[in-house]
């Protein structure tokens, strides 16, 4: 229907004797010719990925992938155009709304890399003319892929054209029409059959392509066979049919997908429109896929002149081309369809020089008002890109109707983030130079964190939350920031204020407010942390409301300006509501004729220390030698409210407080690899409806050596407990949740035994080590959890040796069940069993997680090379009977008992590092 | 005017390039090169040089001509010569007030067309205008301070028309201050204002003030701002800005309504009040880091080179004459940061507000620099980071100024240093009776180390602990205050300034109580200085009541005391400390004995002190209620046990166990102190205080600094 508008304007003039070979490249009349049309925006972009992969093009006997790319340029330009004319919605290579049937145009992209021979048979172009055309693609493809657009076309085009150029081409995607649902199938289903047969590598075509139509076939199975076949028709599917899972499935695998695009380069070329697409819906997912790509990319050999895959779609969502396309551009696309020249060259000009005088004002502004401010957290702006969509009248028109704003301004997307993030990395990186020991980092931490909060609150977002709460970062709260404890490194913690948005990137930010001094300096406010009063609210206001209208007083007047007599009225107010002081020797201060009121010395050192038997006072005092400790011990309820009531911004209804910790010079792919794991078995358990529970905490890598991890709040490590109760785990327990055969020690007691499991599997399976009581932490409901999962699989610390037995499980875990002959202890046995049972049974989700990070990849856990993937899939114990497993179990947990290393190694623990 | 400053422009930059200019100095025409076209060179090169043509200009302007007339183009010219600071000056300086008088018109006609041309677009002619205008301004109210009966005024634009032009000057220069993008011009049109207001060495009498307080006070007032808010004019210009807005918020205070008041008050731009903090903080860190290095050096040297030090010393009393002469420069700093606490609330919160970038010595500029270039070249954001020393201790506004107190108190014997001393705890004193600022700095997440400074004393040792430990900063300034009290017990005793400090502690001490914060702090240390001040007072009672009311001071320190015996569980750090109290009034109940017998004998005399004694005298009731209860009880005690020197852990026993028979009387107000202000007590104060900040800034500040011309001339001669 498109095309029928417009004449073919393909340069037939560069294709010469060709276009006689082609003569309906359009082709309305021939349907089976829709298929190289519809897919020839995925392979011109992979263009370049291929011919790299493939250096003799010309030897490309078959001549079939080149005489599909020949199409491909020939149409493409076109194809963008009529998209751009009818204003369809952007949909990479989803179904458009048009589609329909999503399968049948994925089809027709499998189909056309696998069996071009079928459907081109003797329709198209001749082989001779191959290396004529050869030509063409050199010279078209690199104009026509966004993906090296830049490399080697800039010189042949002026500067500033090119930009535009690049942007728009992206914008403009390939238009999926209508296909002939009749005649797809049937190519389709040879196009499957053909190749297979000639591979031999899956025997039953039909079965398999009837597994993977059906429902069954999800996104962890399409992850699996994306690695494992080999058989490139079958990838083309499953990289097309990722459009169709849910979004959160797929990004479960996000590292995977990335390691497999950095380290298979067939793989790269079919994942990328993938990607492509979700990085032009989302900011976030691009900087997602930014941070994989240079966390994992970073191992690749460098020997190579030329970029890899990796580094290249770095660069190019960097340069922020992937941007959803906006009416605005729309309508400037519009522009050379006036006039279409047959000349493809001349065509793209005219395009973006007209785009350019259109866009040209508003970006010239919105560039020049980031780059002076950008990155400097002295200007207050540091992480404002200067997209200023939110304050025309547009955005406050759409803000007022509760729609949503997107930007037009071509402000860059994603370089706010990308600063926000580079400045808290910055911080990581300073602090273990600060000398002077932990005080002094956390004397620079507040400063550093100052520094930024002067920039905030800006479209900036903490990456490990905004999956599951988008949100804008409104402020890091200073005094709670906090050093952790490390030998060498040092981590932080931040508890930062955001404000919960619809969509991260067309919400308006909400305005910068400064603490309500006015409300919040005089006394009755300072108290509203313990007993908040509903008279605040209105007062709150009122003062608001006077200091407001005090600015647009015009002749000032001195009495207005604020002065202390202020803070006595309004505390003699608020002294005349206020009843309930507590101590005796208040109220007989309120009641005036006090002469004679007498008070008991005796009472008043009675109450000073009864003050102090509350151990939550206790565990507040400050240690100066762990400063963090005071931070994390606070229950995380109260912190909230405490935040809560002390910020400006406190009082907005979606405003929340999330906490990250930031570490620099850690690897944290390993974390992030066992947390996946963890996710997944805790997952797999919930299905199967164990009671085992995991805690997965998220990970996200922004290099290499640096990332962020989600806090496990309300939890404290049995080091702490050790160190500042002295008192046993089950002590403890007594102390917290109450006697032996309270309902809540009961109940602690059964998540201390249903986490113990869960964990005692993990540890074994993952040969989790480096378990020191620094690294198991118990939560407020009994749970046991670990963190720190540096060393698994192969690796453990400087493989001394010790840590032994399977899992660590002590006499005083077991007292906490009560003892080795108790119920809870068969039943924890049990749980073990049930674990490793279920575990077994999804075993192969499980280690393809592994063995896809695995390829290519050096990690640390990895050193055992492919036999890490073996001894862990060895150690689901395939062959044992459930009777003989459960008899392994019982084994595991005396040798774990009995473990003499285990004992050692905490031995070792506390003489190296001091952790009880 | 305007239409006509722009009409002329025009037929000067075209061809229309009148002969009139015979420029004779070389360097002079290399800046002009740019506007005027190659005919020119030879018509200049040919003429031989003598003296400029703008002394020229100037001599014909003061013999009474003028040389516009009949040259339309003459102003335009005149704007683009560089002028001569040093010839106008000695001009101006060689006419006495009657010959200025008779010049009035051709003074009025140069001033004019000086704040005509503010709003040109060269660059050149706006440096030469702000420029001429200073020196002309500063030349004549100079010559004002010998001869009263001078107008200002009058002199520089008339009576007629000062009401137009004063506040279009002062419109003008706000206009370059916000929007001119060269920091020179900025500098001069700074320092221009600056010679206005410091024009007078009475700043209530300075006439052209009173046209900046009305609706040009809103435009000034953000274009100062504005100045500060922008990181990297708050570096070269903020100490302008702030001495500038420390002398607008104080002209008439006391008299009437003054906007800057008002507006200062207002005043919510954080980046303003950072920049504003920041350019204090900048100022006493630098002092406290040359006064730290000075020290270390004499320290380090041993007893030897203290005492050559000494000796020479003795000789050349430099080194203290100079130390007071930079103090009196921190005057205006103080004042600037006093005005700020008393005035803005948003303030407090940059009291505590950690700044990264403060400059650390040794090279401050040099740092920032540093990451400007590196901003600008788009570096690794790391990277910019690492660049600031690590090893430098990011400080606050407020850690730094306690800091800096403990080295102004030190010696408080000289006028100026009493001053200085005193208006640093009026500070404190605002600050300690903040609510605000109180939770700030009992929050003990929020932590400094602040070094304090200790002057040595006969009987002491200063221990130099380089790990110091943070500590929020209410500890801070109770050590300071405990410091201060300890080391000023001399026979001139400085009343004023104990009271404020004592007044300090007392403000803390009821904010712990009435907020229920406690506050780890080895309040020991405060119990031992206060009593031995009590002491002291009472071993030179026979002169110092002659002179002050000292009934007053312990009367302060009595209830201070009595706020711990009564209030003690509502704030103290643990339970041991209420015991540690009582130890301390018992094993000193002698001073309290005493201090009762002498508040008795002044109130059954007739005197000046009468109430006060009383009032003293029944303030104690409660501390002679423990210390008659206890003593006894630890007498029979030790006879029973057969001690003679029991130790503290004994002594403290007795008392846990015999609390209960101890009845103690509640006392009203004990939380309640006068609150401060500033009118009409400390009045006469500020008012000197801002005369020595206008002679400060008049002695100290070049005014027409050559270098800023010659900059601007060098940047865009040839841009043209």
């Amino acid at each position: 229907m498109s095309s029928e508008g417009n004449p073919p304007i393909v340069a037939s003039c560069e294709q010469g004797p060709a276009s006689d070979a082609l003569p309906n490249v359009h082709g309305r009349t021939c349907p089976t010719r829709r298929g190289p049309n519809s897919h020839q925006r995925n392979l011109s972009l992979d263009f370049r990925p291929m011919k790299i992969s493939l250096p003799p093009v010309a030897q490309v006997t078959a001549g079939t992938t080149v005489a599909a790319l020949a199409a491909t340029t020939q149409h493409h330009r076109h194809r963008s155009l009529d998209l751009d004319l009818h204003r369809i919605p952007e949909v990479d290579v989803t179904p458009s709304p048009e589609v329909g049937q999503p399968e049948n145009c994925l089809f027709f992209r499998l189909m056309s890399k696998t069996t071009l021979q079928q459907c081109s048979k003797a329709k198209l172009l001749p082989m001779a003319k191959s290396s004529k055309l050869k030509e063409d693609i050199t010279s078209l493809g690199s104009d026509d892929s966004g993906i090296c657009g830049s490399d080697s076309s800039a010189e042949t085009r002026p500067k500033g054209s090119e930009e535009t150029i690049a942007t728009e081409e992206v914008k403009s995607e390939p238009e999926e029409e209508q296909p002939k649902e009749v005649v797809i199938k049937q190519t389709v289903e040879t196009a499957a059959a053909e190749p297979a047969a000639k591979e031999n590598c899956v025997p039953k075509k039909d079965n398999l392509l009837r597994f993977m139509e059906s429902s069954m076939f999800q996104a962890p199975l399409a992850i699996s066979y994306l690695f494992t076949t080999k058989e490139i028709g079958v990838q083309t599917y499953i990289a097309n049919k990722l459009f169709t899972f849910p979004e959160q499935e797929v990004d479960f695998y996000l590292p995977q997908l990335i390691s497999m695009y950095i380290h298979i380069p067939e793989l790269a070329t079919l994942i990328f429109p993938y990607l492509k697409q979700r990085c032009i819906k989302s900011a976030e997912f691009s900087l997602q896929v930014v941070w994989l790509l240079k966390s994992y990319s970073s191992d690749a050999h460098l020997t190579s002149k030329k970029k890899s895959d990796g580094t290249k779609l770095k660069t190019l969502i960097l340069s922020d081309k992937l941007r959803p396309r906006s009416f605005h551009d729309r309508e400037v696309v519009k522009h050379p369809l006036t006039a279409p020249s047959p000349n493809k060259k001349a065509h793209q000009r005219s395009q973006s020089d007209a785009s350019a005088l259109i866009v040209g004002q508003a970006s010239a502004e919105a560039a020049e008002n980031s780059s002076t401010c950008l990155g400097d957290l002295r200007s207050g702006r540091a992480f404002n890109t200067g997209c200023t969509c939110f304050n025309t009248h547009r955005g406050m028109v759409n803000n007022l109707k509760g729609r949503q704003t997107s930007c037009i301004c071509s402000a860059p997307r994603l370089e706010g983030e990308v600063q926000f993030v580079d400045k808290l990395l910055a911080i990581g990186h300073l602090l273990p130079e600060v000398s002077g020991g932990k005080e002094a980092q956390a004397i620079r931490l507040r400063a550093e964190i100052d520094q930024i909060n002067l920039n905030l609150p800006a479209r900036v977002w903490l990456p490990i939350h905004s999956s599951s709460i988008p949100h804008h970062v409104l402020h890091i709260s200073t005094a709670f920031s906090a050093v952790l404890n490390s030998k060498d490194k040092a981590p932080f913690i931040l508890y930062v204020e955001v404000l919960e948005v619809d969509n991260i990137e067309t919400s308006p930010v909400p305005q910068k407010m400064l603490n309500a001094l006015r409300s919040t300096k005089s006394e009755e406010n300072l108290l509203t942390n313990e007993r908040p009063s509903p008279s605040n609210t209105s007062q709150n206001l009122a003062t608001m409301l006077h200091s407001n209208s005090m600015g647009m007083l015009y002749p000032y007047d001195n009495d207005d300006c604020w002065t202390q007599e202020d803070d006595e009225i309004s505390q003699q107010y608020v002294n005349k509501m206020k009843t309930d002081r507590d101590t005796i020797s208040q109220i007989s201060l309120e009641s005036s004729d006090s002469r004679d009121m007498m008070v008991a010395a005796g009472d008043i050192r009675r109450r000073l220390s009864s003050a102090f038997s509350d151990p939550r006072t206790l565990a507040r005092r400050r240690d100066p030698e762990d400063p963090s400790a005071n931070v994390l011990s606070e229950p995380w309820m109260d912190k909230v409210q405490r935040i809560r009531d002390s910020s400006p911004y406190g009082r907005l209804a979606n405003w929340r407080l999330l906490s990250v910790i930031i570490k620099c010079g850690d690897d944290l792919r390993q974390e992030m690899l066992a947390a996946q794991m963890l996710e997944m078995l805790q997952n797999t358990w919930k299905d199967e409806k164990l009671a085992l529970r995991l805690r997965p905490y998220k990970i996200v890598c922004l290099s290499a050596d640096s990332g962020f991890i989600e806090p496990v709040l309300n939890s404290v490590s049995l080091h702490q407990i050790k160190k500042q109760h002295q008192m046993s785990l089950l002590e403890y327990f007594h102390a917290n949740f109450g006697p032996p055969n309270s309902e809540e020690f009961l109940e602690a007691q059964q998540n201390f035994v249903a986490s113990c499991a869960a964990y005692c599997v993990v540890c074994y399976l993952l040969q989790v080590k480096d378990r020191h009581n620094g690294n198991i932490l118990l939560d407020d409901k009994g749970h046991l959890i670990h963190i720190d999962f540096g060393f698994i699989l192969s690796t453990s610390p400087r493989n001394l040796g010790f840590e032994t037995s399977p899992f660590k499980l002590t006499q005083e875990f077991v007292d906490v069940m009560g003892g080795e002959e108790s119920d809870m202890f068969r039943y924890f046995k049990l749980l073990i069993l049930q674990g490793l049972l279920a575990a077994r049974k999804h075993m192969d989700n499980l280690l393809i997680l592994v063995e896809i990070m695995r390829s290519g990849s050096q990690l640390p856990c990895f050193k055992s090379g492919a036999a890490t993937v073996q001894a862990l899939k060895n150690r689901f114990h395939l062959t044992l009977t459930e009777e003989k497993l459960e008899r392994l179990v019982d084994k595991m947990v005396c040798n774990s008992l009995d473990s003499l290393s285990t004992n050692l190694y905490d031995r070792y623990q506390y003489i190296t590092n001091g952790i009880l | 005017m305007f239409s006509k400053v722009s009409e002329k422009a025009h037929p000067f930059s075209s061809q229309a390039l009148p002969t009139v200019i015979h420029i004779k100095a070389t360097c002079i025409l290399s800046y002009v090169v740019g506007m005027s076209n190659s005919r020119k060179w030879g018509n200049v090169s040919s003429k031989k040089p003598s003296k400029g043509k703008v002394v020229q200009i100037y001599e014909s302007f003061f013999k009474g001509e003028d040389p516009s007339v009949g040259n339309e183009h003459f102003w335009h010219e005149f704007f683009l010569l560089k002028p001569s600071v040093s010839k106008l000056e000695s001009e101006l300086a060689k006419l006495n007030g009657e010959q200025l008088t008779q010049l009035k018109d051709n003074l009025n006609l140069i001033c004019v067309q000086c704040i005509d041309i503010l709003e040109d677009s060269s660059q050149i002619r706006i440096a030469v205008a702000l420029q001429t205008l200073c020196t002309i301004l500063k030349a004549i109210t100079r010559k004002a301070a010998s001869e009263s009966n001078l107008d200002i005024v009058n002199i520089l634009v008339g009576h007629d028309s000062s009401k137009k032009y004063i506040p279009l000057l002062f419109e003008r220069c706000s206009s370059i201050l916000s929007s001119n993008p060269n920091s020179e011009i900025k500098n001069l049109a700074l320092r221009l204002i600056l010679a206005l207001a410091t024009g007078s060495e009475n700043l209530s009498q300075n006439t052209i003030l009173e046209y900046s307080m009305n609706y040009t006070s809103q435009v000034l007032f953000e274009a100062l701002v504005y100045i500060l808010q922008d990181p990297d004019t708050r570096l070269a210009l903020g100490q302008f800005v702030i001495q500038l807005l420390t002398l607008f918020v104080n002209f008439s205070k006391y008299e009437g309504t003054n906007p800057f008041v008002v507006q200062l008050s207002i005043l919510d731009i954080e980046l303003a009040l950072i920049g504003y903090s920041q350019v204090i903080t900048n100022h006493l860190a630098d002092f406290c880091w040359q006064y730290t290095t000075q020290n270390a050096d004499t320290h380090a040297g041993g007893w030897f080179s203290s005492l050559t030090n000494m000796v020479g010393s003795m000789f050349v009393s430099d080194e203290g004459s100079c130390r007071n002469q930079q103090l009196k420069n921190h005057n205006a700093i103080l004042l600037a940061l006093y005005e700020a606490v008393h005035l803005n609330r948003n303030f407090i919160t940059n009291l505590v507000q950690t700044q990264a970038d403060t400059s650390s010595p040794p090279s401050p500029t040099a740092t920032l620099e540093n990451i400007r270039a590196s901003a600008e070249s788009n570096q690794a954001p790391s990277q910019i980071h690492l660049m600031v020393n690590p090893a430098s201790q990011p400080t606050s506004l407020l850690a730094t100024f306690i800091e800096y107190c403990s080295i102004v108190t030190q010696d408080t014997k000289p006028d100026t240093l009493f001053n200085n001393g005193k208006l640093c705890l009026l500070i404190l004193t605002c600050i300690s009776e903040d609510q605000y600022a109180n939770s700030l700095m009992h929050d003990p997440n929020l932590v400094y180390k602040v070094q304090l400074h200790r002057s040595p004393m006969r009987h002491r040792k200063i221990p130099s602990d380089p790990s110091l430990p943070a500590q929020p900063l209410a500890c801070a300034m109770l050590d300071f205050v405990v410091e201060f009290i300890t080391s000023h017990k001399m026979k001139r005793f400085p009343m004023e300034l104990y009271l404020l400090s004592i007044g300090i502690a007392q403000r803390l001490v009821c904010y712990q109580k009435r907020c229920r914060v406690r506050l780890s702090y080895q309040w020991p240390e405060l119990w031992k200085s206060l009593i031995a001040l009590l002491r002291f007072l009472l071993s030179h009672e026979g002169t110092l009541a002659k002179k002050m009311n000292i009934f007053q001071l312990a009367l302060q320190v009595v209830n201070i005391f009595n706020l711990f015996i009564t209030y003690g569980d509502t704030f103290l750090p643990s339970p041991t400390s209420y015991d540690e109290l009582y130890y301390e009034m018992i094993r000193m109940h002698q001073v309290f004995n005493n201090l009762h017998a002498m508040a008795l004998r002044y109130s059954s005399i007739e005197g000046e002190f009468k109430e006060w004694a009383q009032k003293l005298a029944n303030s104690l009731v409660n501390v002679r209620a423990i210390t008659s209860h206890f003593v006894p009880k630890i007498n029979t005690w030790l006879t029973d046990q057969g001690l003679s020197t029991p130790s503290e852990d004994q002594i403290l026993e007795v008392v846990r166990c015999n609390y209960d028979s101890l009845m103690l009387k509640l006392q009203d107000n004990l939380d309640h102190y006068e609150r401060y202000s500033e009118s009409p007590q400390h009045e006469s104060f500020f008012y000197t205080m801002v005369q020595t900040v206008i002679s400060d800034i008049n002695q100290n500040i070049d005014f027409t600094p050559e270098e800023s011309v010659q900059k601007v001339f060098q940047d865009f001669a040839s841009v043209s």
